[in-house]
């Protein structure tokens, strides 16, 4: 008979606590919203047919805010204003030894839209070393699986990069081509290093989506 | 080699039990009946043998004008000619590098990717074709997962000289000369072929052909002699060499930089052996193989001469063996053989000569319980220097259920050591920007890259993964056969084989340029299974039918696991919405058709000489490559269409016999695929001469 007064007790006092919290839930959801980014230029090269090697890069990384969803120019690079950068298959994070943000990412496996909150246990990777990033730029390790026969990139389906961003937001987001017009057959003549993509950003800090 | 055994008494034993029930054996049923020897060591009649045993006879290959080992092969039910670096043979689903060639009993070696590229040997020559389905390694040891093709080539009987000449489409010619040589006890037989085409090509467009022009030749010499009713001595050699165009394209569409060059393999063997018997209860071989393939290729770049491209590869095997087999009462008897193997290769992709050994053993016990009965066990036991010792056994039954009814079961092991490339490679590409090598060298090569502070990460300590396993199968296989009419036979034959340990590559590091560094594991597991169906039936003295029938369903088990556990999923080109892959969307392994299926019908007057034949061979919708990004097959785009293929033939023979004009067409249907299928030509025609002396 304690313990139940106990429970009735707790059960009271923890009730505006969960009416709170789900108040919560509800704001977020209307206010995130999924955004498409067509054909974001990644370092776009030629190949020199000679060398195989690339020419007329300029070898920088595109640096993309989600929060503002634009291009953030490279000198601003040592701020916390931009998210992820893009430069050929490989992906940075503003987060890590090397980086001056808050951000970092790990790659779950999963239908983008299936995932609604980001798990208090996740465990959010950060740029240590140029060779060692939080998204690895390898074929099947990361976002891509290169195929040694065509030649071709293509992204992973159901991998989606959960984020944080260089503010310590969070957001989640799914790459879907990596070639000019996000072509249905993309072949070795497609204009590569360009990223078709979708992403949700989460302004108010939470984990949720 | 084919007549080794021949006097061993258990051929005689086997015949007699089996004319027991077929007491009025028709001519024609004989002829359906063989005697083959490479399901058992042993000579046997197919009709006894408790496992799946195809037999293609030299007047079959006469009558198609089949002129190389890959259009007979194709022309099989259950049996598929796939193209990687080479044409090599689906045998139940399972890949080219795990079914064993054998010429006269001896292993071909030469292999590129797994792949034993099979337009390599001529047919002119050849006595009969035998394959044996279903696991092998019980005899043979590596390599005999699926099954074993043994090509039976012609032992001299009489003195006789045989010349062709065979011209067609591409400018393909084909110039055969046979001949044999018989005094009482010794004989002796020579084989040389030319065989040469100028190619063609689906993209004119660019620079090369398709298909290079290239010529070949075969020089085949066999010799024997009886020193007594006990002593036979015999000695076989055998020379390919083969040189082929290389124009290629290393440039692109705007900036064009062509090479050019010349391509050269040569394939060699001779094999002594001597046979003995020394009484009744005894008979038995000794041999010594020995094997060589080289290739070499070299190229330029045409704009100013500089090499391109130059690499040599270089294998030998060599292999004392010795066979006995004691015949201790008319229900039991065993044979023994051990042997050795002695392999090497050295090649621009190695770092230096590597060789490896193996020692092995094996028995077979067959016991005839009952006049209904025939059980076959055995195993072997390989010990190999590198990746260890492996043991197969095998047994299977066969019970004559009816006089028209025989029901056969059979289970057993086969293995496939890991090869030279899979060891030993240590191949940087640095145009595509990776390097692969061996598990031998991975370990060493990573440490030294490290050492110069080349290492960006190690993603796999290699110590960790160990030494390679050899890749291992268990299969089951399940008919019987029906002869309804003393013209008629049916063949059904259940499959399934589970494979573990399939080795492929992984990246173990990745070099601080961002390059990825390949080296091989244990890895997959895999099953085949499906059923397979043969019928034959002659419709008159001069008409005989057949049609075959195979279902194939295979599947990778951890990407099944992975389904089921919904972690793969798939994105549509158009839309780009992913979904998750069910199980219904798997199409299981890439290159498998579920259907294949074949149709022929065979006209022969040998009063008026002549013959004519039409074959209609399906090959079903297969998986060619995933498009999607999730590594399995799963969308219709990464399906290649099935396809039909008509070839028909027809010859006549004049002056009793001595000279045969024949005439055909191969692929009547002009079906084409240059994407997916660039090794299919169009419409052959063709037509040849053939003239014998005796």
């Amino acid at each position: 008979m304690k313990n139940f007064a106990v429970l009735l007790a707790s059960a009271v006092l923890l009730l505006p606590a969960l009416t709170s919290c789900k108040d919560d839930n509800v704001s977020p959801v209307q206010t995130v919203v999924t955004e498409t980014v067509r054909d974001l230029a990644a370092d776009p090269v030629r190949i020199d047919p000679a060398t195989g090697r690339p020419l007329g890069g300029t070898n920088r990384f595109t640096l993309y805010s989600l929060r503002e969803n634009r291009i953030v120019a490279n000198s601003d690079s040592a701020t916390n204003k931009w998210d992820i950068g893009f430069r050929g298959t490989m992906l940075i994070v503003n987060g890590g030894a090397i980086r001056s943000g808050q951000g970092g990412a790990y790659i779950s496996t999963g239908l983008f839209d299936e995932l609604k909150e980001i798990p208090a246990t996740a465990e959010f990777r950060t740029d240590q070393s140029p060779t060692s990033l939080a998204i690895p730029n390898a074929s099947g390790q990361g976002w891509y699986n290169y195929n040694t026969q065509t030649h071709l990139i293509t992204p992973i389906p159901g991998r989606v990069i959960v984020l944080r961003t260089g503010d310590g937001k969070f957001a989640k987001m799914e790459i879907l081509s990596y070639y000019r017009g996000a072509p249905a057959t993309p072949t070795q003549t497609s204009e590569a290093r360009y990223y078709t993509f979708r992403f949700s950003f989460q302004p108010d800090g939470s984990r949720r989506f | 080699m084919k007549s080794t055994l021949t006097v061993c008494l258990i051929k005689l034993l086997i015949i007699s039990q089996m004319q027991a029930f077929s007491q009025n054996d028709s001519l024609k049923m004989r002829e359906l009946d063989e005697l083959v020897i490479t399901a058992t060591r042993t000579e046997k009649m197919v009709s006894v043998l408790p496992m799946p045993v195809t037999v293609i006879s030299q007047k079959q290959m006469q009558q198609m004008g089949s002129l190389r080992l890959n259009e007979v092969l194709q022309e099989q039910t259950g049996l598929a000619i796939v193209t990687n670096h080479g044409q090599g043979l689906q045998v139940q689903g399972f890949n080219p590098e795990y079914t064993l060639i054998l010429i006269d009993g001896e292993p071909l070696i030469g292999r590129t990717a797994g792949t034993l590229e099979l337009s390599r040997i001529a047919v002119g020559n050849i006595k009969q074709i035998e394959i044996v389905k279903g696991p092998s390694s019980s005899l043979y040891g590596s390599e005999a997962l699926a099954g074993v093709v043994n090509i039976i080539t012609e032992n001299p009987t009489a003195n006789r000289a045989a010349f062709s000449a065979r011209y067609g489409s591409n400018r393909t010619l084909d110039l055969t000369s046979n001949l044999q040589w018989k005094k009482e006890r010794t004989s002796a037989s020579l084989f040389l072929n030319r065989y040469s085409t100028a190619g063609y090509d689906f993209s004119p467009e660019t620079f090369g052909q398709t298909i290079e022009p290239f010529h070949n030749y075969t020089l085949q010499g066999k010799a024997e002699h009886r020193f007594s009713d006990v002593w036979r001595l015999s000695l076989s050699a055998r020379y390919f060499t083969e040189n082929q165009d290389r124009n290629f394209e290393t440039g692109t569409a705007q900036l064009s930089n062509p090479a050019s060059g010349k391509g050269r393999i040569q394939d060699m063997n001779v094999n002594p052996v001597l046979n003995f018997k020394a009484s009744g209860k005894f008979c038995g071989r000794v041999s010594l193989y020995h094997s060589k393939y080289r290739t070499d290729a070299s190229s330029r770049y045409l704009s100013n001469g500089s090499l391109f491209d130059e690499s040599f590869f270089n294998q030998t095997f060599l292999r004392p063996e010795t066979q006995l087999i004691w015949l201790f009462s008319p229900k039991h008897n065993t044979t023994f053989g051990s042997g050795m193997v002695q392999e090497s290769v050295e090649a621009t992709r190695y770092t230096q000569r590597q060789q490896s050994h193996t020692v092995y053993a094996f028995a077979q016990h067959e016991w005839l319980p009952a006049e209904k009965w025939h059980i076959i066990t055995g195993g072997r036991f390989d010990s190999h220097s590198v990746y260890g010792s492996q043991f197969s056994p095998k047994i299977s039954a066969q019970y004559q259920l009816t006089p028209k009814i025989a029901l056969r079961a059979s289970g057993g092991v086969g293995f496939k050591a890991p090869d030279f490339r899979q060891l030993y490679l240590n191949f940087i590409n640095n145009a595509a920007g990776y390097s692969v090598f061996g598990t031998e060298e991975v370990v060493r090569l990573i440490q030294e890259l490290q050492v110069q502070g080349q290492i960006g990460e190690v993603l796999f300590n290699p110590d960790a993964a160990g030494s390679l396993r050899a890749e291992r199968s268990l299969s089951w296989n399940f008919g019987g056969k029906w002869k309804p009419t003393e013209r008629t036979l049916f063949n059904v034959n259940f499959f399934r084989n589970d494979i573990q340990d399939l080795i492929e590559s992984q990246v173990f590091a990745r070099r601080t340029n961002g390059q990825n560094i390949f080296s091989y594991r244990n890895l997959s597991r895999v099953f085949t299974q499906g059923v397979e169906i043969d019928g034959t039936h002659q419709l008159s003295d001069k008409i005989s039918l057949s049609a075959g029938y195979q279902l194939l369903l295979t599947g990778d088990k951890s990407a099944i696991e992975r389904i089921n556990n919904g972690e793969i999923f798939r994105r549509d080109p158009v839309t780009l919405i992913t979904t998750r892959l069910s199980r219904s969307d798997y199409g299981g392994l890439f290159g498998r058709s579920r259907h294949m299926a074949n149709a022929k019908i065979f006209y022969e007057n040998k009063a008026k000489g002549w013959t004519a034949n039409l074959r209609a061979i399906y090959r079903g919708s297969y998986g060619l490559g995933d498009r999607n990004g999730n590594l399995v097959l799963d969308d219709p785009s990464e399906y290649v269409n099935g396809f039909v293929t008509l070839n028909a033939a027809a010859s006549k023979t004049f002056f009793g016999g001595k000279l045969r004009l024949q005439v055909g067409a191969d692929n009547l249907l002009n079906f084409t695929d240059p994407t997916a299928i660039p090794n299919m030509p169009g419409c052959l025609l063709w037509t040849s001469l053939h003239f014998q002396i005796r």
